[in-house]
């Protein structure tokens, strides 16, 4: 295996104008990238390393965005200066990339086979019936076990990781040099993550390409990539071989991310009381999504189960962990005891009382008691209130505040969340993601609920963001004796605010258990792959 | 309603001011919408007083001097029966803006409201206010019309009340298609959660999120309607010759526009000015009234 430089990329600099001026995306960026061997580019949101990738490919669009200076040698030219034209070539022979999401990179009107053959014919010439050889080969090298008949399939009769392993076939047809893949594992679920990246690393040796691989999860950088790239606002902070960047860091930010990767248990010892009785006592809820079909005179009712005949009691006190991957039911058993969805059977007991059976009277006092904190903080505030209307209101409508005194209160709320008292006349649009979702908290909080669900909270945000959340968390429910019922997929998180985990998959509870017992003596095979797949550094 | 504690006295806080007030300084920095403004408000001025500052009265004829164009005592010219132009544009105004305002705010209350709460609300309800509205779609609009007329006769109330039933339905379905979107969002769900009624989720969290393009859809209306005025007149209904309207000079000035283009020309021109105007303070409010649009 040779180590010749493949690309070299020199002083690159990438502009956007907004209307707000100029922002610089990426600054003075040099990097080279040697064949055979996986160049990891790491960085939180907005560290500019897609868009110093896409400006590669000529994706940026232009305006805004303007490569201001740089260069990026792939075989002694400039990939910068090329033509449309010739970059075209190179983005179809010589550079393939894979995207983030697997869902919407895939045309849905075009069988699968269309969409592979096409590429083929397209770069290489091919007679159609070669081309549909080659492209089953190429499904079969990924995975995807009976191509011959799955070729012929819509995108949408895949599974998001089988989608993603279509896409990967389809940038490695044309036989590229340079593999780019921009976060090509963040939609999925961490067992089919697991696979996918396997998946990658089998076929970069293979295949002998060369690989940047985007990511902004360190454990995933430190599984696949062979040197390491950490970039901060645009700028390349550190850069050495993955052992060197994980060892031994010498920049403060890469420390500080390093720092944030949970590998811990929780800090504070549970306060719970496991032989009282419940807060709240789910039994055998089952909770369907109902489809219709036929004509309106002979209406068929479907029901799809979400969640099928699941028993779970939250004890005042504790912080309960719902882990599973998507499709496991664990965000629907939330909503309906959020009572957002309509449960078909079961009961829900909270305080002596089955929120199924509430009239609207009493659901309205009983959800001061039960509040939800969101996964999007971007989609979870109303952007035409301010945060002291947003967090007023429930104070208000609820009874809890006067006009008086709703000022102090919600003043109290920003002290609570860890946010300035001077920001609450502003708009949600003029706060980060992670002082959106403190905003989220408080209100959450604000009608001090017995129980809160936290539906993923903190899987939007960047690690240090997320780190500093998970932490506040973890002060409220001590501050303010909460109980909180943690959706997540995310193991390590849960790890570390969990008291006790309940394990879901496609609707049934598999496994319940104090958390340090259930992550170092798991008894379910699902649980242990869960486990096993979480990338560690 | 939580907007009275804005009167709450508020020291030493980052942009203390509600969101109307806001909305009135981003509106104010909108010199083109502020244009518009100043023009539709000087066009319902001179509405409001044109019998006082008229120059002629509007069905007083000159035979003698026919379909005359401009000239020093008539600005605009003069129709084919020698009636001043300008005075019948003036007066004209009088009923165009009227019809275009008031019957725009009826299709607006009923179509919004209409709209979000069945989007809202969805399952039967949606379906059966729906249905509502396609049945109105599909009954006849001349028909319709012909059998007020018929029955009640031909007043102003009339015509407001045959525009308005029209053109809530358009309003209705663009605003129920937004309130599908919006309610799938979180902030919607945590509304609920937090306890709040239907109708304050609907006023306080759907309807201010759809303002856009409600805004947008009503700038078009009322261009709409005036023009239906002129359809509406000519079948019977609304106002009858010698009174005059934008849309009955412009269907007027059509015929004769070979021979007499001032005719269709200025009351052409008021019309589409009007329009501009409310197109650009259309814009401006949209803009004004979305907070993330602001920053400078």
């Amino acid at each position: 295996m040779t180590n010749k430089t493949l690309l070299t990329v020199e002083n690159l600099r990438v502009l956007f104008n907004t209307r707000n001026g100029q922002t610089i995306a990426v600054e003075n960026l040099s990097f080279s990238l040697r064949a055979g061997k996986v160049l990891g580019i790491v960085g939180e949101s907005g560290s500019g390393k897609s868009v110093a990738c896409y400006a590669l490919m000529g994706l940026i669009p232009s305006p805004p965005g303007k490569i201001e200076s740089g260069r990026a040698l792939f075989h002694g030219n400039d990939l910068l200066q090329m033509s449309e034209a010739e970059l075209r070539y190179i983005r179809g022979h010589k550079i393939a990339m894979i995207f983030q999401d697997p869902m919407t990179s895939l045309n849905p009107y075009l069988r699968v086979a269309d969409q592979l053959i096409e590429v083929l014919r397209q770069h290489k010439k091919m007679t159609k019936k070669a081309a549909r050889e080659k492209s089953i080969a190429a499904l079969m090298e990924v995975g995807i076990h009976d191509a011959a008949k799955r070729i012929d399939e819509y995108p949408h009769q895949f599974s998001g990781g089988m989608r993603q392993r279509v896409m990967i076939a389809m940038a490695l047809l044309a036989e590229p040099e340079i593999l780019i893949a921009d976060e090509p594992t963040t939609a999925l679920d961490v067992t089919v993550q697991a696979q996918i990246l396997a998946l990658i690393k089998s076929l970069q040796r293979t295949h002998n390409l060369a690989v940047i691989f985007i990511t902004h999860d360190l454990g995933v950088a430190a599984q696949m990539a062979d040197e390491v790239l950490v970039m901060e606002k645009g700028r390349l902070i550190e850069q050495g071989t993955t052992e060197t960047i994980f060892k031994n860091p010498t920049q403060d930010y890469t420390k500080k991310l390093l720092s944030a990767v949970l590998t811990s248990a929780k800090p504070v010892p549970s306060s719970a009381k496991l032989d009282k009785a419940p807060l709240l006592d789910i039994k055998n809820l089952q909770v369907g999504y109902a489809s219709h079909s036929g004509s309106i005179f002979n209406r068929i009712k479907k029901f799809a189960r979400g969640v099928d005949d699941v028993s779970i009691r939250i004890y005042s006190g504790e912080i309960l962990g719902l882990v599973g991957e998507s499709g496991s039911g664990k965000s629907t058993l939330g909503r309906s005891i959020i009572r957002l969805i309509d449960a078909q059977s079961g009961e829900l007991i909270f305080n002596g009382e089955n929120l199924l059976d509430l009239s609207p009277a009493h659901l309205k006092n009983m959800r001061r008691d039960i509040q939800m904190i969101f996964q999007d903080p971007y989609a979870s505030l109303n952007p035409r209130m301010t945060v002291f209307d947003t967090l007023a209101e429930p104070l208000l409508v609820h009874g809890v505040a006067t006009h008086a005194t709703v000022l102090d209160q919600v003043n109290e709320l920003m002290d609570d969340v860890g946010l300035d008292r001077r920001f609450i006349r502003k708009y949600p649009h003029e706060f980060s993601g992670g002082q959106r979702q403190r905003i989220a908290i408080a209100r959450a909080i604000s009608l001090k609920p017995k129980l809160i669900v936290a539906d993923e909270p903190v899987s939007a945000l960047d690690v240090t963001i997320r780190a500093q959340i998970l932490a506040l968390l973890l002060e409220l429910t001590q501050k303010h004796n909460l109980t909180m019922l943690f959706i997540s997929h995310d193991m390590s998180v849960v790890r570390y605010l969990c008291d006790r985990v309940v394990v879901m998959q496609k609707g049934r509870l598999i496994e319940e258990g104090e958390t340090e017992k259930l992550f170092s003596a798991p008894e379910q095979e699902y649980t242990r792959q869960l486990l096993a797949a979480i990338p560690t550094l | 309603m939580v907007t009275n504690v804005n009167k709450v006295d508020l020291p030493s806080i980052e942009k203390g001011s509600s969101l109307s007030q806001d909305a009135i300084a981003r509106l104010r920095r909108n010199k083109v919408a502020m244009a518009s403004l100043y023009f539709l408000l000087f066009l319902i001025l001179i509405a409001v007083i044109t019998p006082w500052i008229a120059p002629y009265t509007y069905d007083a004829q000159n035979l003698a001097l026919g379909a005359a164009p401009p000239s020093a005592d008539h600005w605009l010219g003069t129709d084919t029966l020698g009636r001043d132009q300008l005075t019948r544009i003036m007066y004209g105004s009088r009923v165009s803006l009227m019809v275009g305002f008031i019957a725009t705010a009826v299709a607006l209350t009923i179509g919004v409201l209409w709209g979000a709460i069945a989007g809202f609300l969805g399952g039967r309800v949606d379906a059966v206010m729906m249905r509502i509205v396609d049945a109105l779609y599909a009954l006849p609009f001349t028909i319709f019309i012909i059998l007020l007329t018929v029955i009640f006769g031909s007043s102003m109330l009339l015509l407001f009340l045959a525009i308005g039933a029209v053109e809530w339905l358009t309003m209705a379905r663009i605003v129920r298609g937004q309130v599908l979107t919006i309610k799938r969002q979180e902030f919607v769900e945590a509304a609920v959660s937090i306890g709040l009624s239907p109708w304050r989720i609907i006023s306080r969290h759907l309807i201010p999120n759809v303002i856009g393009p409600v805004i947008v859809y009503t700038t078009l209306t009322i261009p709409s309607v005036i023009l239906l005025e002129s359809f509406l007149s000519f079948l019977g209904l609304g106002i009858q010759p010698p009174a005059s309207s934008w849309g009955s000079l412009i269907s007027g000035g059509v015929e004769t526009m070979e021979e007499y283009p001032w005719l269709l020309i200025f009351p052409g021109l008021v019309l589409t000015i009007t329009l501009f105007s409310l197109n650009f303070l259309g814009d401006g409010l949209r803009d004004a009234l979305d907070p993330r649009a602001s920053k400078d």
